[in-house]
């Protein structure tokens, strides 16, 4: 009904191929009474949203149901809202271009907390009611999911359910839950009622919240029996036998990982301290060998893709690294499909690996050892010791790469400025280190380091969860002393953000009164708040303002222990004492082990799978 | 078909490639440190910009596989709006395209009249700048690239006008800034809301070479 106006509008804008659907593989059924239909909603644009993994596992695990039409749905770049809303279209979906209200089902992902604003401009752009409260049966349930969906209490008032964890269970018994409730005469809040019943379900009006004068939160109770005292993780136990989508659709345009992307595990043994993905997806689960390669190939085929990576949080530390790599290779250089490898770790990078990745191909190495000091380091529990970078630096160089790219954070807890500091010493030594290397054995002539910096956001969830962040004041004059102690040309020294990192605080932190703030702002105007061009921080305050609510009092203060916190309902299987003990650690310089090195008894183990039990 | 007209030509041709991929045709290589599929379109369409067909000449290793086999694998592999019609031995190279043939609906804002295209095309010069290779840009009078034009239909709220261009490698304009110009002598008719259809190339002379014909 819209195609025709929706077409002319493409005629006006930027890019005009993110909004053209019908890619190679993009599933398209038929409209029937009979389907369930549910909206993947993605709050940023196509390029951002289809390098997204979780959205393809579940758009094609939902499509593979024969009762259930999933179509995907993104935020509109600013050009193209303009021209929808001139138009009067509203917001629809990219296979069938039905208007997104139409669905049963709207399902947004939470990937990070700069996309609050989009999410809730995407409701406004379809028409949907702001809040749960005014929603009627001829509405869709709308819904969240994604990492920052444990702690999405600012969108308590919007959200109808969240569902915490990973999906591809879950997702399923909430569409038979569907099916029945549609085809009955029962209320909305009848529905809600049943799923709140599923494990990784968490219906947040079902939870009274009352606050104290000083604006801490007195109690936080469920209102009914139906709702659990605190909402349990979904987790897969068995990578190997779950879905797995291998017909991925390949889009027309270019998007930011346009490739393919191989799961290896999900979790990460590390612990770093300050890393809520290290927490969040706990335990550590791998996927063999003969099915990753298996999928690899069958990936190959359906796809024509030509380069192929391998992503996991610490992708380095899949226990069976090298084979897999051996048997990739085997599949993809004579296809000339190049195999990447990121996020390699220090510790135990090594040259043999790199020979291997060489084989396809050669590019800057990227490392992170996050902080400037070993006593930094050790406060954070990232494990990188000064001789290991040295020493990989090293090997690094004799094999042929010369340019390093080093990333730091500025503004963690204990932080002094001989920490700010030592990341350029750090920096220097490792110019220094190429200069060490006989004349003879080096390959290049000169080398460079990028120093990068971004600004702490403690998240919930993570040992750090308790400390306040740092003034983005002062973490802009550590950022200024590091620069001016940076002398050798040699070295690149960037930082970036500022007030946003602020903004993302509040958000993490946030409780459901930002719910209200939230709205204000978005009929402000503020969307793509990660996007430099669009982020407004002066009308993000004028929200904040006209709400009566301070943000600094979610960034800017430690919280007690005692306290209770806006996530707590959220049972993420780390347990609250072992966090605790944590920071306590943290604070004394104690490393953790890895969870391979040594079990620290976290709470993850309750799930029964995984590495705490290998 | 379809909404295929926004995909640009860089995004059409790694479309092409993956769907070769995908259908193990034996496409011949390039030589060289960076190989790449030996594969030419014949005059890239701007985006946004419809034609009858496209015409792509792509290298497969000889006897490998017949045309029928060609055109099968590919439309299994292409995505739905975009279709192989016909294959064949390359007919015509792309450096003998010299001129292409649109078709332009022009849409009014309300009731339209035809004198301002009449004035517009009686222009001697009309200077715009023009994009070079070497990323600067250059003046050039956009009415020397002008072939032919001729108002071909007309209705309350639209024109339909038939444009010859200068094409390919040596001298060519993009319809769109032929249009884009003309628009801005009308306010009430804006050039993105015109539909441009290419509906012919002329080549220089016939020779015999192999090409494969691809509707959009
Ligand atoms: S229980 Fe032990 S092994 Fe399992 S995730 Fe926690 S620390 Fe790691």
């Amino acid at each position: 009904m819209y195609k025709t106006k929706f077409e002319a509008c493409l005629k006006r804008v930027q890019k005009p191929a993110r909004y053209i659907g019908n890619e190679f593989n993009s599933v398209h059924k038929e409209w029937d009474d009979k389907m369930m239909t549910f909206a993947f909603c993605f709050p940023d644009v196509y390029e951002v949203g289809m390098s997204h993994l979780g959205m393809k596992i579940l758009y094609h695990m939902l499509n593979e149901r024969e009762d259930t039409i999933c179509e995907r749905v993104f935020a509109p770049w600013d050009d193209m809202e303009k021209e929808m809303e001139k138009e009067g279209i509203p917001l629809l979906s990219l296979e069938s271009y039905k208007p997104v209200k139409e669905f049963d089902m709207v399902g947004f992902t939470l990937q990070y907390e700069m996309s609050y604003s989009n999410i809730v401009n995407m409701l406004r752009l379809s028409g949907i009611p702001y809040r749960t409260k005014d929603r009627t049966k001829e509405d869709p349930f709308v819904c969240c999911g994604g990492p920052c969906a444990y702690h999405a209490e600012p969108l308590a008032d919007i959200m109808d359910f969240f569902i915490l964890g990973e999906g591809e269970e879950v997702n399923n018994e909430i569409m038979d839950a569907y099916k029945v409730w549609r085809d009955s005469d029962q209320t909305r809040e009848q529905f809600l009622e049943r799923i709140a019943e599923i494990q990784g379900v968490y219906v947040p009006s079902f939870y009274d919240v009352e606050f104290n004068d000083d604006n801490t939160i007195k109690s936080f109770k469920p209102n009914r029996s139906c709702a659990p005292e605190k909402v349990k993780k979904r987790i897969i136990k068995d990578l190997d036998n779950t879905f797995i989508p291998e017909k991925l659709i390949v889009p027309f345009c270019d998007i930011v990982h346009d490739r393919i992307m191989l799961e290896l595990f999900r979790g990460c043994i590390r612990g770093c301290r300050f890393c809520q993905a290290g927490y969040i997806y706990r335990p550590v689960r791998e996927r063999s060998v003969e099915k990753l390669v298996g999928v690899a190939e069958n990936c190959i085929k359906a796809t024509g893709y030509e380069e192929m990576s391998l992503s996991s949080l610490s992708t380095s530390d899949y226990t069976k690294l090298f084979p897999l790599i051996d048997n990739l290779l085997d599949i993809t250089v004579d296809k000339r499909i190049n195999l990447s490898l990121p996020s390699l770790r220090v510790d135990n990078f090594s040259m043999e690996l790199m020979e291997k990745v060489q084989k396809v191909k050669k590019s800057g190495l990227t490392f992170a050892p996050e902080a400037g000091t070993q006593r930094l380091r050790d406060v954070i529990n990232k494990n990188v010791l000064e001789e290991d970078l040295l020493r990989t630096s090293n090997i690094a160089f004799k094999g042929g790469y010369n340019r390093i790219k080093l990333y730091f954070m500025l503004g963690l807890p204990t932080e002094t400025d001989e920490d700010v500091l030592g990341i350029g010493e750090l920096a220097q030594k490792v110019i220094e280190s190429f200069y060490e290397i006989p004349i003879e054995e080096r390959k290049g002539r000169s080398v460079s380091v990028t120093v990068s910096t971004s600004f702490f956001v403690p998240k919930p969830f993570t040992p750090f969860q308790w400390e306040p962040q740092n003034r983005i004041s002062d973490m802009e004059k550590k950022a200024a002393m590091l620069k001016d102690s940076i002398k050798s040309r040699k070295i690149v020294y960037n930082w970036h953000e500022s007030d946003v990192s602020f903004l993302e605080e509040v958000f993490a932190k946030g409780d459901r009164r930002l719910g209200e703030v939230l709205i204000t702002a978005v009929e402000m105007g503020c969307k793509f708040d990660g996007w430099s061009d669009f982020f407004d921080y002066d009308k993000w305050m004028k929200a904040f303002e006209e709400n009566g609510i301070d943000p600094e009092f979610y960034a800017y203060r430690t919280i007690p222990y005692d306290e209770i916190l806006p996530w707590d309902y959220a049972d993420i299987g780390v347990s609250k004492k072992f966090l605790m003990e944590e920071r306590e650690r943290a604070y004394k310089g104690e490393t953790t082990p890895s969870c391979r090195d040594n079990c620290s008894a976290c709470g993850a183990a309750q799930f029964g799978r995984g590495v705490c039990f290998e | 078909m379809g909404m295929a007209k926004f995909i640009s030509h860089l995004d059409l041709l790694r479309c092409f490639e993956r769907a070769i991929l995908r259908s193990g045709l034996p496409v011949e290589y390039s030589q060289g440190f960076n190989p790449h599929q030996k594969m030419t379109f014949a005059l890239p369409l701007p985006v946004g910009v419809t034609s009858e067909c496209e015409a792509v000449d792509i290298f497969f290793e000889d006897g490998k596989a017949t045309d029928t086999e060609i055109c099968e694998k590919l439309n299994q592999n292409l995505p739905p709006d975009i279709r192989v019609i016909k294959t064949g031995d390359v007919c015509h190279k792309a450096a003998d395209i010299v001129r292409a043939e649109y078709i332009i609906v022009l849409k009014g804002n309300g009731e339209i009249d035809e004198q301002w295209i009449k004035d517009f095309f009686a222009n001697d010069e009309i200077v715009v700048m023009k994009k070079t290779k070497k990323k600067t840009e250059k003046p050039i009078n956009i009415m020397e690239y002008i072939r032919a034009w001729e108002i071909v239909g007309k209705s309350m709220t639209t024109i339909t006008i038939k444009l010859v261009l200068d094409a390919g490698g040596e001298r060519n304009i993009k319809p769109d800034v032929v249009i884009g110009e003309l628009c801005k002598e009308n306010p009430y008719v804006s050039a993105d809301d015109a539909d441009i259809h290419r509906c012919k190339v002329f080549c220089k002379a016939d020779g015999d070479l192999g090409r494969i014909e691809v509707f959009e």
